[in-house]
């Protein structure tokens, strides 16, 4: 193969490729990026064999052909060369760059020994504009656990299609974030997936070459998922499980609520936090009188006390959470003010922005802690 | 300022024999039941045949045949050490704990006959309430303190008066030096070096050629000049358990097993601390004596044993033993919170 490219296109795919690789991997093909070059583009894709980036851009082939490069050494230095062009010739254990006045020759792996993307027997697809999935993203995978002992499906983002509307739901089995938007093209029926919530940080991260995303299922079963959006692909094996049942955790009606300033909260939160470090970041919040005093103590570090004019419905209440989950809750409530209901002190609450977002409805629940 | 060091003499070996008086004055030593046990104590009757702690306990039946052997009773040691540590306390000094059985008391600024005195109430307190004996070392640091210590065991007093410290460690065997094990030590009496006082004469170069950057330090020592000072208390960081097999254990079943023991004993000890964890960590011990570990954290602190099994199981998996031959498995908790406050969970 042998082709000439921008030095700043080739840097850009294979370092988002890059990010995928596996560092501790031990087949070593999989420390490798494979570059294609065919009809006028090069296609530049890694994987760990449950997530595939692939990103295409034009270039002028010499030769079609493909080679696989040690991904981390090539993007590190794709990333110095300066802006210009590049040619890179190909063998099955060579890739040879020359740039301006410098060679360098690195050791290849055959590229017919790199894993093929998977059959392409496509199931349902739908398509989604990128901001909204981007926006939806961002809102919810961050309550998935990261905790592997707790299994693959709490680690997973589910996506629930039905018909013209998509719900993305994260959970780590204390708090949940759910969004709720509306697709550029739907489905008939239902259908729900379990995407490893890393993929999804990667499609919010790659995904925004153009407009929409497409999403189709692969695989007889199913069992991946790709997306794409102009020339990149994202491709993830999907979890295989049965997620919690969430509709069933939400209530259906709250007794009592107060609105407050987020950008407030979330200041009150992190200070008293500080205080409330040693016991398991257990903050106070009671609300009474148009009021919520948030207070936190401990025996090592001292006690606080934040006062908070709010808008009160409902009776009187005090409830305490872990402060880190309730503020990183409230970093992603995109709004002024934030709604949240309760049912009682040991009861789920929700939290809700007051001024919805155009893209779509966001949604958390907060478990609080027993004292 | 004076520092005083104190150590129950043959502590789980002088417990044995307090609670049975038929054990007195006779050869005794607590060592665990299985293949590889070793001694973990050894009353002074039985040290004269060479039994002493951390030797295999088959070595020391070869040296002393008529040897008493007692089972530990770890948590009865424990509730022991509690009592005493009440008394080494019980004046408002700070206390260093070093194990169960040692501990450092700062005694301030008294004169060196009243820092004697203490030592010597506390003897007669631990003596009468908790019927053990210890000895005391008193000095104006905490090595010192506690050679001395070491010096008049058992059952006895020692203090070095200030500025007598160096005359006191001089003819001493450079190992009881902090920091100069059994391979330093020898390596310096190929240097001729064979006393404290030896190197308390050593100049400048020659520390640091002898010991490298902390050879001022170690020659301070020996000199009698020790700055620590005495750190009262420190927060338990980490909770664990382990055992060592009988036999090298390759079926991952008995490990499984074992793990799910471990962590219904560290729940419960999380529970009487009222801690939570939120690191849970296996130790191996392989066959070739290779030790490693793996860890997980949790996402919320725990004392429930299912949990903590759970994640000590995910360990194991990520350890890929393959039937690799273990000697030893470990379990351990840490990352811990103060309190029992409990983070309600969605799904019950």
């Amino acid at each position: 193969m042998k082709f000439t490219c921008n030095t700043k296109d080739i840097a850009a795919a294979v370092g988002a490729a890059s990010k995928v690789v596996n560092a501790h991997t031990t087949v070593p093909i999989l420390s490798n990026v494979l570059l294609q070059a065919e009809d006028g583009k090069i296609s530049v894709r890694a994987t760990d064999l449950e997530l595939t980036l692939e990103h295409a851009f034009p270039a002028e082939i010499g030769e079609s052909g493909s080679v696989t490069v040690p991904a981390k050494l090539f993007s590190s230095y794709l990333g110095n060369l300066p802006a210009g062009l590049l040619e890179l010739t190909g063998t099955p254990t060579r890739a040879s760059v020359k740039c301006e006045r410098s060679n360098y020759d690195f050791h290849a792996l055959p590229a017919d020994e790199y894993p093929p993307l998977p059959a392409a027997t496509v199931g349902s697809s739908f398509t989604i504009g990128a901001k909204r999935l981007r926006e939806g993203i961002e809102a919810t995978i961050f309550a998935a656990s990261n905790e592997e002992a707790r299994g693959a499906v709490l680690m997973g983002t589910l996506l629930e299609i039905e018909n013209n509307s998509l719900t993305m739901v994260a959970t780590d089995g204390y708090r949940l974030a759910k969004y709720q938007t509306t697709l550029d093209e739907g489905i008939n029926g239902v259908e729900k997936y379990i995407v490893p919530s890393r993929a999804l940080a990667e499609a919010a991260r790659n995904l925004g070459g153009a407009e929409s995303i497409t999403v189709r299922a692969l695989g007889a079963q199913s069992n991946q998922l790709q997306l794409t959006s102009g020339d990149t692909t994202i491709t993830v094996r999907l979890v295989d499980g049965q997620y919690p049942n969430y509709g069933q955790v939400i209530p259906a009606k709250f007794d009592r609520s107060v609105t407050v300033n987020t950008q407030a909260l979330i200041g009150s939160l992190r200070r008293a936090e500080l205080v409330a470090g040693d016991r398991a970041s257990m903050v106070k919040l009671a609300v009474s009188n148009q009021t919520l005093v948030v207070t936190a103590s401990s025996d090592v570090s001292g006690n606080a006390y934040e006062e908070l004019e709010v808008e009160q419905t409902g009776d009187d209440l005090t409830i305490a959470f872990n402060a880190r989950y309730l503020v990183e809750i409230l970093n992603h409530v995109k709004s002024a003010q934030t709604a949240i209901e309760f049912l009682g002190p040991l009861s789920p609450a929700a939290i809700r922005p007051v001024e919805a977002p155009e893209g779509g409805q966001q949604l958390y629940v907060l478990m609080p802690l027993r004292q | 300022m004076f520092i005083v060091h104190v150590d129950i003499d043959a502590f789980y070996a002088s417990v044995a024999v307090r609670d049975d008086p038929s054990l007195r004055g006779k050869p005794v030593a607590i060592a665990g039941s299985h293949r590889r046990a070793v001694v973990l104590t050894a009353s002074y009757e039985a040290r004269p045949f060479g039994v002493r702690s951390a030797i295999p306990l088959y070595r020391a039946l070869e040296l002393c045949p008529h040897l008493i052997v007692v089972r530990p009773e770890m948590a009865k040691y424990k509730e022991i050490s509690r009592e005493v540590f009440a008394i080494f306390g019980a004046r408002g000094h700070a206390v260093e704990g070093l194990s169960l059985d040692e501990a450092f008391i700062d005694v301030g600024g008294v004169t060196l006959d009243e820092a004697a005195a203490f030592a010597q109430t506390i003897r007669a307190d631990v003596r009468a309430q908790v019927g053990l004996t210890i000895s005391a070392g008193v000095a104006s640091g905490k090595m010192i303190a506690k050679v001395a210590s070491d010096n008049c065991k058992p059952d006895g007093l020692l203090a070095i008066a200030p500025g007598e410290e160096a005359a006191f460690l001089a003819p001493l065997p450079v190992g009881r030096l902090w920091g100069i094990g059994p391979k330093t030590a020898a390596r310096l009496n190929e240097h001729g070096i064979g006393t404290i006082g030896q190197v308390a004469e050593l100049d400048d170069a020659r520390v640091r050629q002898l010991f490298g950057s902390w050879g001022i330090e170690v020659r301070d020592l020996a000199r009698g000049i020790d700055r620590r000072t005495v750190e009262p208390e420190r927060e338990t960081k980490s909770i664990s358990t382990e055992e060592t097999f009988e036999y090298d254990v390759r079926d991952e079943r008995v490990l499984i097993s074992l793990l799910r023991d471990f962590a219904k004993e560290l729940g419960e000890k999380l529970e009487r601390e009222n801690c939570t964890a939120s690191t849970v960590g296996i130790k191996i011990k392989r066959a070739d004596v290779r030790i490693f570990g793996r860890q997980t954290h949790l996402s919320e602190p725990t004392r429930d044993p299912r949990r903590i099994y759970r994640a000590a199981l995910h360990c194991l998996q990520r350890a890929h033993l393959n039937g690799t031959p273990i000697r030893l498995l470990g379990l351990r908790v840490a990352s811990l919170t103060q309190g029992d406050a409990k983070q309600l969970g969605l799904f019950g």
